[in-house]
């Protein structure tokens, strides 16, 4: 269960209090702030110097103390979670890791940490840019006020811009934004925010945001965090990216599993008792939560995506396979109502991929609506004496029930 | 267009089909025919002229299809990254609808997208939209025929599964729909809830709404402030999935999100119950509510 990738959360972020809240939608799978700070230093941006290692076993980094020892997990809010750990002892590395690796931080284990140097003497500024859905454009955010307590801000201290996702729109709103801040803190927000844009729009990013910038008495500034989200369906055409799942893959397991199965399968709960194989997110969505409001533990979310399976059982003996690893599996439920879906080909299909893993023992409880259903019937019907045909959903959620109380 | 497309005494749209040739395409064309609507065109990139697919004439380029036939609205069946090439190619050739249904679209192909259609004046439905259907007058995309009926609901949907089974259940009981239109899970879309508000009030044969939505993103608050602004005159029920979706993991459709504040379940629950909104969580209460109200109403 160990590094999920996930989608920005937007609790610890400034939006919440500005104006016109800004439409997100899924945004992106969020990259942890050592990959984010690789990206950008690669493109000029200056950050602090960092390495990432396992909080098991940290490594001592080649340059002198004080660090700051950072987890590394897909959501915002660790500093808050006591995920950023200040460590002026160089001795105390392993002790303070320790510290860190007892951790969760919303849910997410703290598998990894980066350990770099601090920057002191510095005044925090922020800047942003961030994807609204609702009009299309891209949010260009700044202030002379950075930090944890950026969302203190929201409101007044925050100016912001809208642009079109192009150069010139974006290079004008922010020059727009710099204009609008104090003269001291400009020259850093332009020479930041330039760098910022072409990586934005370069990466197809929907959230980049540097908070914060440490801004020094003499102008020089150094990107203190870096929040990166990149948009899961440009992959096929984003080397960089692409390139990062190669090679970090533990880090960003369920983009993995998704890039080389061609669609979703995610454990919501380790300890469930019902594996899903199911086509859809939002009926798999509520089938789980009324799942979970009848006291009935569902292991895993999955949207098969089955009018895409081109006659290849692979993604049900995928999907096969994964729910054998939950160890208090007691059944699974089928549900396949689709459009594109034809169900004589999906029933022949899920009998190939039953064979295909003879080691998942437990009941299946199957149900099937749309297109081809009656051949779909004719295949199951009395096929294995562990799967049970319903066609109703309701009744089949009834028979899951049964079968877990059993 | 909206009002045109749900309106049976205005033309019927001419559509034609990017990417007619695959397997998925040709099987969808016969029951989109099926369904009544008229289509007059397929394009595919190496047609040559005098081409047909099942009947149906083949075109190299959308111009082409236009000019030949006089389509006006293009069903896009095309693989994510041709998505915006192609529909660009659609707008250019003047057409005043688009549907895309194929899913993954990049979001930045999206955002051109959604200027290039408000810049040509042009209606999309989608990115990732399972389709629309007016029940006896025409059917774009993959929504599932046992689910569709004539009848009093509008359904507007961000998920294309959870509306099926809610369609299916909602025909089980009686109620079919005046129109359906899935507008898709992505988070840059051509129309959101909130634009279908205008068309669906003045449209008497529609007697109430039903919104099936999702956490993630905030169209379902955005359309909480549309009602609030412009009441729509008929009763509106929403289900909203993903109570029980972990915070920061990936949900795969897009649009499921737990996104702080907004675009949280709480959010969205209050908000549309703020603008007078009956909002389910469980599809059984939800079918039974409606299927009461609406005794008695219907013809």
């Amino acid at each position: 269960m160990g590094g999920l990738t996930g989608f920005v959360v937007w609790n610890t972020s400034v939006y919440n209090g500005i104006k016109r809240r800004p439409s997100t939608g899924r945004l992106a799978i969020l990259i942890l702030e050592h990959d984010a700070k690789s990206l950008l230093e690669q493109r000029g941006m200056p950050v602090p110097k960092g390495l990432i290692t396992p909080v098991s076993a940290p490594v001592t980094p080649p340059f002198p103390a004080p660090w700051v020892l950072k987890a590394q997990v897909p959501v915002g809010g660790r500093g808050k979670a006591g995920g950023i750990i200040v460590l002026s002892d160089p001795g105390r590395l392993a002790e303070t890791a320790d510290q860190l690796s007892a951790l969760r931080i919303k849910g997410f284990p703290v598998e990894e940490i980066r350990v770099e140097e601090a920057i002191s003497d510095a005044r925090e500024i922020y800047l942003g840019l961030v994807l609204d859905a609702a009009s299309g454009c891209i949010t260009l955010l700044a202030s002379a006020t950075g930090g944890m307590e950026i969302e203190a801000e929201a409101g007044t201290g925050i100016h912001q811009r809208s642009a079109r996702p192009d150069t010139v729109d974006m290079m004008a709103a922010l020059d727009e934004l710099a204009a609008s801040l104090p003269g001291e803190v400009a020259p850093a927000i332009r020479a930041a925010g330039a760098i910022a844009v072409s990586a934005f729009l370069d990466l197809e990013a929907t959230l980049l945001e540097l908070n914060p910038i440490f801004l020094r008495d003499d102008g020089s500034w150094i990107a203190g965090d870096v929040r990166l989200g990149l948009d899961e369906n440009s992959l096929s055409r984003q080397p960089e990216f692409a390139a990062l799942l190669d090679t970090r893959p533990q880090a960003y397991a369920d983009a993995v599993f998704k890039r080389d199965h061609g669609f979703d399968l995610v454990i919501v709960d380790p300890e469930g008792e019902i594996g899903l194989v199911t086509t859809g997110a939002g009926l798999s969505m509520q089938l789980i939560d009324e799942m979970t409001r009848k006291g009935l533990r569902p292991y895993n979310f999955c949207d098969i995506r089955s009018g895409m399976m081109r006659g290849s059982p692979d993604r049900l003996i995928a999907t096969l396979r994964q729910l054998c690893a939950a160890p208090r599996l007691r059944c699974v439920l089928v549900n396949i109502f689709a459009g594109i879906t034809d169900l004589g080909e999906f029933a022949e299909l899920l009998h190939r991929a039953r064979d295909a893993v003879p080691e998942l023992q437990v009941p299946m409880v199957v149900r099937l609506v749309g297109n081809g259903q009656a051949r779909a019937e004719a295949i199951l019907e009395g096929s294995d004496g562990r799967l049970k045909l319903i066609p109703d959903l309701d009744l089949a959620v009834a028979e899951i029930s049964e079968l877990c109380d059993a | 267009m909206l009002e045109r497309l749900i309106d049976h005494s205005a033309a019927p749209l001419r559509v034609m089909v990017q990417g007619a040739t695959g397997r998925a395409a040709r099987n969808h064309i016969a029951r989109m025919v099926a369904a009544g609507t008229t289509i007059v065109a397929g394009v595919s990139p190496n047609a040559v002229p005098g081409d047909t697919v099942d009947g149906l004439p083949m075109f190299a380029t959308p111009a082409e299809a236009v000019a030949a036939t006089g389509a006006d609205a293009s069903l896009l069946m095309v693989p994510p990254l041709s998505v915006l090439p192609a529909a660009i190619a659609a707008l250019d050739a003047g057409v005043d609808l688009i549907v895309t249904v194929t899913e993954g679209m990049p979001v930045r192909d999206a955002m051109h997208l959604l200027h290039a259609s408000q810049a040509a004046g042009a209606t999309w439905i989608g990115a990732s939209s399972p389709g629309l259907v007016v029940p006896g007058r025409c059917k774009l995309g993959f929504l599932p025929d046992i689910a569709l009926s004539p009848g009093p609901l509008a359904i507007w949907s961000k998920s294309g599964t959870l509306s099926y089974e809610t369609g299916l259940r909602l025909v089980a009981a009686g109620l079919g729909q005046t129109a359906w239109i899935g507008v898709g899970g992505d988070p840059v879309k051509g129309t959101r809830f909130a634009d279908l508000v205008p068309a669906f009030r003045d449209h008497a044969p529609t007697q109430a709404v039903v919104v099936v939505g999702e956490i993630g993103g905030t169209e379902e608050e955005d359309l909480a402030e549309a009602l609030l602004e412009t009441p729509i005159g008929k009763p509106v029920y929403a289900i909203l999935a993903g109570a029980a979706a972990p915070e920061g993991k990936t949900m795969g459709h897009a649009g499921a999100i737990v996104s702080g504040g907004k675009g949280s379940l709480a959010s969205k629950i209050s908000e549309l119950e703020a603008a007078g909104v009956a909002v389910f969580r469980s599809l059984a209460p939800m079918v039974e509510t409606i299927t009461a109200d609406m005794k008695g109403k219907t013809p």
